[in-house]
């Protein structure tokens, strides 16, 4: 990846550490599926079968080991440098993704709706995601993995601001 | 029963039925007998279709019965009526349903009188509530009131929305102005549009199936002819399939389009259009953020064009948001410039987002040439070896008209993204009308200085996107399209 210059500018905050755990056992369980599939193609599918299965049989878990370091060793502390936010006076502010990224900003007086949602695996680690949702489907701020009681916080401001100095909304 | 613990009730005048024509009407369409197909069907199966044309009369007879007194009973259990607060709607046979909407949640009303409530001089009311996606039986209609009681109805619930009026009465009919009227001429425009072109190729489709069913085979008898003749034959197959589709798809625009006028009064804009069913759709001015323009391949040749407002929490946008269905361009874009203001020239966009454009293409000709070149030496398969540069070719001319198509503005109030080669469309948006900003970068993009910049809206499509920009330029735009929150991109 070059360093050519963000378009715009960096969301201030970043997220908890802990997100880096959670990110880790989540690519971690998508593995093991990866590897039941894997391990499935090559107990079920005879090297005998023909065409391209013989070279199938080193590529698939060839790309399942890339596949496995690239997401437990290297993409979760890259998405934790990547994942940031920022609540402004005026917006909500996030940077997403990993190998592309998506900033979103939404200001506050069109807000709709705040969601705290905690799942499963988020609820091991203390983490909430605060979703911040508008009147367009695609002008949702989703602001990952936040520490649970931060989360809160966040959304309870959110809200209140958003009533205070609501227009039109749409 | 309980008292009324949340609202004062609301002031209901006269309670209104519809007219018993209607009875009619549902009776020959079998409005309300459709649902009992699923319990009619096993029925029949469990007598027996068998016993020839008495069975077949008696069952005809007793499904027009039993679809007479299904409209006879839900005429006869439906009511509504329209306050100075709300509509009312009372229905059901057996659990009474009770739908009330106030009016400031109204964002619409349209009449509409199909042809066969144009026989009876009946219209059927359309109340567009803001009520989210709400499903078929949650509309709120009134199916069948005399013309005169539809118009009334309608203008008594926009005139009672939002503002207290003054006067109640019909009346002080506001100021009327016309601002588009259909030219018959514009029909020609017809089997150079996809969705007008779709209608014929459908039947025919349709036809073709028939033709398949049928027993023995008449085409394959029809081809067993000598070469020349079936040569002949061919082209005469081909040039009426063609005839047919032109005809077809300028005849189903005639129905569509037929009379189209769009006026405005007062604050809304006021579509007729139809030539069998007559639609009457009412727009309020004030919810319209933005135009699009659209231009198909085919209407690109000759210059036509279609707009649409882009209306905030309108169900049934895009049909009902129609300016001009289909039209000369400078007509669609007069229309667009007089409901929002032009935001000047366009910019083009960097030619990096050309040359991403063109290495795509190249990319996958290369990949068929070469997948081309492994078949023909291995299996001596030589047709794919041909086809990749020619796709190659094609592709980057592509290529190239989707990068022209390219390109952004942002002017004092609003702003402007195009894109497209299929189906081209600039949208024109109001400041007001953002409600975010999505900015996204793929690697290649990050490579190249380029970025998408998606303007979040309530309306419409949700979101509009100037494609490939360059990322120096994105704060600046989004700020000079959108309100000062827009700031907090800059670095």
């Amino acid at each position: 990846m070059t360093t050519a210059p963000a378009p715009v500018r960096e969301p201030a905050w970043q997220l908890p550490r802990s997100a880096i755990g959670l990110w880790t056992v989540e690519s971690a369980i998508s593995t093991v599926f990866l590897w039941l599939g894997a391990g499935a193609f090559l107990l079920f599918v005879p090297a005998s079968a023909g065409g391209p299965v013989p070279v199938l049989r080193w590529v698939l878990p060839a790309l399942a080991l890339l596949h496995t370091i690239i997401a437990v060793g290297i993409r979760p502390s890259v998405k934790h440098r990547i994942y940031r936010w920022e609540i402004t006076a005026e917006a909500a502010y996030t940077r997403t993704g990993w190998l592309t990224q998506t900033w979103t900003l939404v200001p506050i007086s069109r807000i709709q709706t705040v969601d705290v949602t905690r799942g499963v695996l988020q609820q091991m680690f203390g983490l909430a995601t605060v979703a911040v949702l508008t009147a367009s489907s695609q002008g949702t701020v989703r602001i990952w993995h936040l520490e649970h009681d931060v989360a809160q916080r966040v959304a309870d401001d959110l809200a209140r601001r958003a009533e205070l100095v609501r227009d039109q909304a749409t | 029963m309980t008292p009324p613990l949340v609202t004062p009730p609301l002031l209901v005048p006269d309670v209104r039925r519809t007219s018993p024509r209607i009875v009619l009407v549902h009776t020959v369409t079998f409005k309300q007998a459709r649902q009992l197909v699923p319990i009619l069907i096993p029925v029949g199966a469990g007598f027996g279709f068998s016993g020839g044309w008495t069975t077949i009369v008696i069952l005809a007879v007793a499904i027009t019965v039993i679809s007479l007194a299904a409209a006879a009973l839900s005429w006869w259990r439906f009511s509504y009526a329209n306050g100075p607060s709300a509509v009312v709607l009372t229905r059901g046979l057996l659990s009474r349903s009770v739908r009330t909407v106030p009016n400031d949640r109204i964002r619409g009303v349209e009449v509409e009188a199909p042809l066969l409530h144009r026989l009876f001089g009946l219209v059927r009311v359309r109340v567009d509530a803001a009520a989210g996606a709400a499903g078929e039986d949650e509309e709120v209609v009134v199916d069948g009131v005399p013309r005169a009681e539809g118009d009334r109805l309608r203008i008594a619930v926009l005139t009672h929305r939002g503002a207290p009026a003054a006067a109640d009465d019909d009346e002080p009919e506001p100021v009327e102005e016309e601002l588009s009227r259909w030219d018959n001429r514009w029909l020609l425009y017809a089997p150079l549009v996809g969705s007008y072109l779709a209608i014929p190729a459908a039947a025919l489709g349709a036809l073709s199936r028939v033709f398949d069913d049928l027993p023995g085979d008449p085409l394959g008898d029809v081809f067993d002819v000598e070469l020349p003749a079936a040569w002949a034959l061919a082209l005469g197959v081909l040039g009426g399939t063609l005839l047919l589709l032109v005809a077809g798809s300028v005849i189903g625009a005639a129905i569509v389009n037929w009379g189209f006028r769009l006026t405005q009064r007062g604050t809304s804009l006021v579509a007729v259009r139809g030539l069998f069913t007559r639609r009457h759709t009412e727009l309020e001015i004030d919810r319209i953020r933005g135009v699009s323009v659209s231009e198909g391949l085919g209407m690109r040749l000759v210059g036509a064009g279609r707009a649409t407002a882009l209306v905030t929490g309108l169900a049934d946008a895009a049909r009902r948001g129609q300016l001009l269905p289909l039209g000369p361009r400078a007509e669609a874009w007069s229309l667009a410039h007089r409901l929002t203001e032009d935001p000047g020239p366009l910019v083009p966009h960097p030619a990096a987002a050309r040359r991403r454009r063109i290495v795509r293409a190249v990319v996958v000709g290369s990949v068929l040439t070469a997948g081309g070149l492994v078949l023909t030496v291995t299996t001596g398969f030589w047709e794919l070896l041909v086809a990749g540069p020619v796709i190659t070719v094609l592709g980057v001319l592509l290529a190239r008209s989707l990068y022209a198509a390219l390109g952004h503005a942002a002017g004092p109030r609003s702003f402007s993204v195009r894109r497209g080669w299929l189906v081209r469309e600039q949208i024109v948006l109001e400041r007001r009308a953002v409600i975010g900003w999505q900015v996204k970068q793929t690697v290649f993009q990050r490579r190249d200085g380029l970025a998408t910049v998606t303007a979040c809206v309530g309306a419409g499509s949700g979101g509009y996107a100037a494609v490939d920009m360059d990322a120096a330029e994105v704060p600046a735009f989004a700020s000079a399209a959108s309100g000062g929150w827009a700031g907090t991109l800059t670095p």
